[in-house]
Formats: structure tokens, sequence, C-alpha cells
């Protein structure tokens, strides 16, 4: 009967072991990226970052360019460069988010797309996750590639949450899931990160895969500055968005 | 007589081999409508059953034209437009075809039976040689396109973009080199010329694994009215460039006009870039576009200074996709007035495939609603003002579709 209690209880508690052991708590899982990645140390010393690399849409043929300029606490400037599409500028300065293409001018950002767009210009993002999302909670374990992966669902105090997987093993953060906001509606995005590499003592992942609406593009990071002065005027919102904002609103 | 033996021996070869092409065909069609439509159960339908009650009846089949007749049935299953099997004869009607872009300069359409010459490009050896618009083609390469059009008209499931493409195509061959053809002039003279073969009009467009495009792009004051006339939704950073200053150049100009006939479409994304220079409130949308992971909305981002006059679209059966969702969009949105014929009702990414035994087989993998709430898949864009090119108008020297847009701007600003 003694024994009979001990296999109840042992069966009892074995789903809340398995549970415990699969699934850490998120802040765990957060604090260990930043840990494997360069440390809150190694982040702090970054006051800048210049991004240069490639991009590919590999089933359309098309390739192009990247650069991206950040600095903190949350200024960023980025161009994609694609061969039949032309340049295309992104920024985020002082609250204000905007684009501007070819196809379709300058446009400010608002709502949930600016907020997504604010949280993706913070700087040293991975070492701030908790003044960016309001609560974090490890949901599953899900197999990315090669390797097992804790599922942490973030959720901002503001829009929509975020899925992040990062690596049981190794620790990294290996995809990222998200209902993206855009002007052209809610999309479901995914982003696979791999090959991470050290810049100034922190490591970032140089191949980023993106898909969206049926479209896949990769990012290759080819080379990343750090701590390399950028002048303000990079950051400065260009004639065309400064005209969107001067305008009477309609 | 080893020949002999071998021909009869092929003969009885030839069916196995044609059951086995139309088997292969069956799959790529039914596997493709499992994989690339935009809903995961097709129209609802339970699609593994589809395949096995169709496969038993095409391993069955006795030829070709049997198992035709099986696939459009299948395909008729879905009640949704742009799915369609194509017969090889299409590919026949006017003979082959040969590789090249090499193009004599002409644009053509079929005007009440006839291969009428409804444009001639400036420069071209077409031009040089005193072809003019309005000239009837009889013979192309020694083919009498009379009756090969004659065959595909009399075929409906046939689309006219399909037949002027095609009809394009047999002017066409490697550049350098020549083309015979025979015309009717206005005075129903025969006039049979060699004309060569030239690069097409405009500087090449390289987008991705789109083959090299030639693009061309051209705006004029027509009285007070700005004119643009491009032939694709392609080389993005120029003919934006172009069209954002045809807009400013129009400034408060008495009217816009946008020619849009012959153009197949292109990058979908230009049709909202396009329609921000001329809408100036925001959250806008032409429309939405369906596939099966996402809903993609065509909205408007108006540009500073946006266009605020009268706004004419021209558009006739060879006007397709991104022209559709452009001509079709601001059509709801009150915004524009479309002239000339119906499009060619292909807004959605269609692909045409040749299948194994021959045929075409055309597919859509998305659904697309205009801002009005219908679909222009299969429908197309109903012109506000129905304007039919003639043979006698052009012969005369007279566009009546831009005539009528023209008239209709001026009447706009008349207090």
């Amino acid at each position: 009967m003694k024994q009979r209690l001990a296999l109840m209880l042992v069966g009892a508690m074995m789903p809340l072991l398995a549970a415990d052991e699969a699934l850490p708590p998120a802040a765990t899982i957060l604090d260990r990226y930043v840990e494997v990645t360069g440390g809150k140390a190694g982040y702090e010393k970054h006051k800048t970052e210049i991004e240069t690399g490639t991009v590919q849409f590999a089933a359309l043929g098309l390739k192009g360019m990247l650069s991206e300029y950040s600095a903190e606490p949350d200024k960023h400037y980025s161009t994609f460069d694609v061969e039949g599409i032309g340049k295309v500028e992104e920024g985020v300065i002082g609250g204000v988010a905007w684009e501007n293409s070819p196809l379709n001018g300058p446009r400010i950002k608002t709502g949930e797309e600016k907020a997504q767009a604010l949280r993706d210009a913070h700087f040293n993002a991975p070492a701030h996750w908790r003044e960016l999302y309001s609560k974090a909670e490890t949901t599953g374990v899900e197999r990315v590639d090669d390797e097992d992966c804790y599922k942490v669902l973030l959720t901002p105090a503001q829009g929509n949450a975020v899925t992040m997987y990062f690596g049981k093993k190794s620790g990294f953060m290996r995809k990222t899931t998200v209902v993206a906001a855009s002007q052209f509606g809610d999309l479901a995005a995914e982003m696979l990160a791999s090959d991470y590499r050290d810049f100034g003592g922190v490591l970032m992942p140089v191949k980023r895969t993106e898909k969206a609406a049926g479209q896949e593009f990769t990012i290759t990071i080819n080379d990343v500055k750090v701590n390399q002065e950028i002048p303000a005027e990079r950051f400065e919102l260009p004639a065309e968005v400064k005209a969107l904002l001067n305008q009477p609103a309609k | 007589m080893r020949v002999l033996f071998l021909l009869a021996f092929s003969q009885l070869y030839a069916q196995p081999v044609e059951r086995q092409l139309n088997l292969d065909s069956f799959e790529k069609v039914w596997t493709t409508i499992r994989d690339k439509h935009w809903e995961k159960k097709p129209a609802g339908l339970d699609w593994d059953a589809i395949h096995a009650e169709f496969r038993p009846k095409i391993e069955n089949a006795k030829n070709t034209d049997e198992v035709r007749g099986l696939l459009t049935e299948m395909l008729g299953r879905l009640h949704q437009t742009h799915f369609a099997i194509l017969p090889t004869h299409i590919y026949q009607a006017i003979g082959d075809t040969e590789d090249g872009d090499g193009s004599p300069g002409i644009d053509l359409r079929v005007l009440s039976g006839q291969v009428v010459v409804t444009g001639v490009d400036p420069g071209s050896p077409a031009e040089h040689a005193g072809v003019k618009p309005g000239w009837a083609i009889a013979n192309a390469k020694g083919h009498d396109l009379t009756s090969g059009l004659r065959e595909l008209t009399a075929d409906p499931a046939i689309p006219e973009l399909v037949i002027t493409r095609a009809l394009l195509a047999r002017l066409s061959g490697p550049v350098g080199g020549k083309t015979k053809v025979t015309f009717l002039d206005g005075a129903g003279k025969t006039v049979a010329l060699e004309l060569d073969l030239a690069e097409p009009r405009g500087p090449v467009s390289r987008f991705g694994n789109l083959p090299d495009t030639h693009v061309w792009f051209e705006s004029k004051r027509l009285g007070d009215a700005e004119y643009v006339h491009f032939n694709m939704f392609l080389d993005l950073p120029r003919v934006m460039e172009n069209y954002g200053k045809a807009v400013a150049d129009c400034g408060k100009c008495g009217g816009f006009i946008i020619d849009l006939r012959g153009n197949p479409g292109g990058i979908g994304g230009m049709a909202m870039g396009m329609a921000g220079y001329l809408v100036n409130k925001q959250g806008m949308r032409l429309g939405s576009m369906f596939t099966r992971d996402a809903t993609l909305n065509f909205v408007i981002n108006p540009r500073l200074g946006a266009y605020t006059g009268p706004v004419a679209i021209l558009v006739d059966a060879e006007s397709a996709s991104t022209s559709e969702i452009f001509a079709g969009g601001l059509k709801d949105l009150g915004r524009a007035r479309v002239f000339g014929t119906r499009t060619a009702a292909a807004a959605l990414p269609s692909v045409i495939e040749r299948l194994p035994n021959g045929d075409g087989f055309q597919y859509a993998i998305a659904n697309y609603i205009s801002e009005g709430g219908k679909p222009l898949e299969g429908i197309g864009v109903q012109p506000d003002e129905e304007i039919k090119l003639t043979r006698e108008a052009l012969l005369a020297g007279h566009d009546p579709v831009l005539d009528a847009a023209l008239e209709w701007t001026k009447k706009q600003r008349t207090p």
C-alpha cells in the first residue's frame, strides 16, 4: 500500500518535475541569453553600432545591400537598397518612426506599427528586456533546426506579443514569431537567427531569415562596427518626413 | 524494312506514352491546386476525394481530348475563375514562335475579326518602313493569321489577352533577324514588308528571376491634361520617379490621364504607390489580396502635393493584374473615371505552366477583392465609359478612347 502510494506520488510529481525541468522561468532564459551573448557589462560597453550586409530574396532572385545605424538610447536609421526596388529608408528618432521608399514615398508610422518600431530601435534591446516587456512567460519547448528551444512569450505594455525561442543548450535566441503590424495590415512573421559571431564583445546572429506573407528573405551581416562615431545628421528626419509631420491632419 | 518496323512499334508505343503524360498532367494539376490554392480546403471541397474520383477516369480516358475535358470538369468544381486548361492548339494555331526579344515595334489588337496595328513604336523598324496604325495584318512569317485567329476566337475558353500575346509573339524573333509581314493598308492594298527585328522599346529592366524586360514610360501634355503611358509596372525606381515628375508637371492642370491599355501588370505594390499621388486622405485602400497565409491590404499612402483634379484611366482587354488593381481600386474609390473596354479579368497572381501532355494549365495562387467588395478575377474592370477602338478611327488618326477621356476632363473644369 505504501509502495502504491509512493508510486502514485511519484506519478503525480512526474509531470510537475518534467514541467519544472522543461520550463524554467522566462526571466532565467532571457537573462541567460544576455549572459551567453556577452553579459550585461558587455552590452553596456556598446554605445553605437553600424551594421552592413546583404539581403537576398532567394525565391524571387532579388539581392541588395543593407546598412543599419543604431545608437543609445533609441536612435535608428537603416537602408535597404535592392535592385529593381530602389533604396528604402527607415528610422526612429525622438519617438518618431518613419519610412521613405521610391514606392510609397515618406510615411510616418503610427499605432502598433510605431510601438513595434520603437521597441526594435531600443539600443542593446536584449539587455533591457525588462523595460520593453511587461510580462514574460515560458510556454513550452519546440525544436528549431537542430536544437530544442524554450518558447518564451513576451508581452509589451502596448501591442502584440512576441514569441522568442532560446536554445536549451546554447542559450541563443534562435527564432522569433510575431503578428507584425504593417501598413498592409497584421501579418504573421517569423525570423530565424543563426551563426552568432563576436562583435566588440557581444555575440550577434549574422544570418537572419525572415518570412512573412509568403515571402522569405535572408539578411547576412558582413560587418558590425562598434562605438564608431555616427554623425548626428545620420539620424535626423529627412526633409520629406519633416514636411509630413508639419502638415495639418486630414 | 527496319524503319517500317520501328514506325509500327512507335505507333503501338504512342498510346501508353500519351496515357502516362496525361496521368502526369492530372497529378500536376491536382497537386498544384492542393498546394497552392489560397484556401487550404480549395473552394470548400474535399480535394482528396476529388483525386479519388478523377484519377480512375483519367486512367481510362481514351485520348488527350478526353483528359482535357476531365481536367476542365475537375477545375470547374472550384467555381473560380483563372483555373483553366489551355489546349495545345493555342500554341499551334498561329504557328510556332521563335525565341527572342526582337520586335518590329508594332502593337496590335484583334478588332472586328482582324489583326490590326494599334501602335507603332517611335524610331522602330515598323515606323521606318511606314507602317501605320489601322493597317491590318494578313500574314506573318508565311502564316495566315486570319485563319489562325478564326480558330482561336472560336474557342471562348481562350482569353483575348492570350490571343493578343500569341499574335505579338508571332511577329517577334531574334534581335537582328527579320520578319516578313503582309499588311492591308487603309486603301485595302496589300503591302508586303520584310521588317528588321530590333531591341524592344525602352531600357532593359531587371527584377529578380523575371526575364529581362524592356520598360518604357512616356508623359506629355495634351491640351490642359497630363497624359502618361507605360508598358509595365516594373523598373520601379525609374517609373515611379517619372510618374512623380509627371504629377508634379501637371500641378493644377485640368486632368491626369493614365493609359494602361496593353499593360499586363508587374509589381503589385506600384498600384498603391501610384495611387498615393492621386489621393490626399489617409486610410484609403485599393482592395485586399488573400493568400493561404495572409491578407494584404493595398493601402494608399497619400503623397504630399497629391493631384486632386480629374483622373481618367484608359484600359482594354490587355490591361491585366496590377493595371486592374489600380484602375478597379481608384474607380471603386470614386477617384478615377475609367474609359475603354473591359480589362483582362486577370487580377490575381496567376501562373500558366505547360503540362507534360503539352497543354497549358493556368491557376491562381491568391484571391483579390477590390475596394468595392467585388473580385476582379474573371470579372475585370468594367469601364465607366465603354469605347472600342475601330480600324477606321485608327486609319483616320484618331484614338476614340483617349479622345473621350480628354473630352471628359475638359467638362470637369467647365463651371
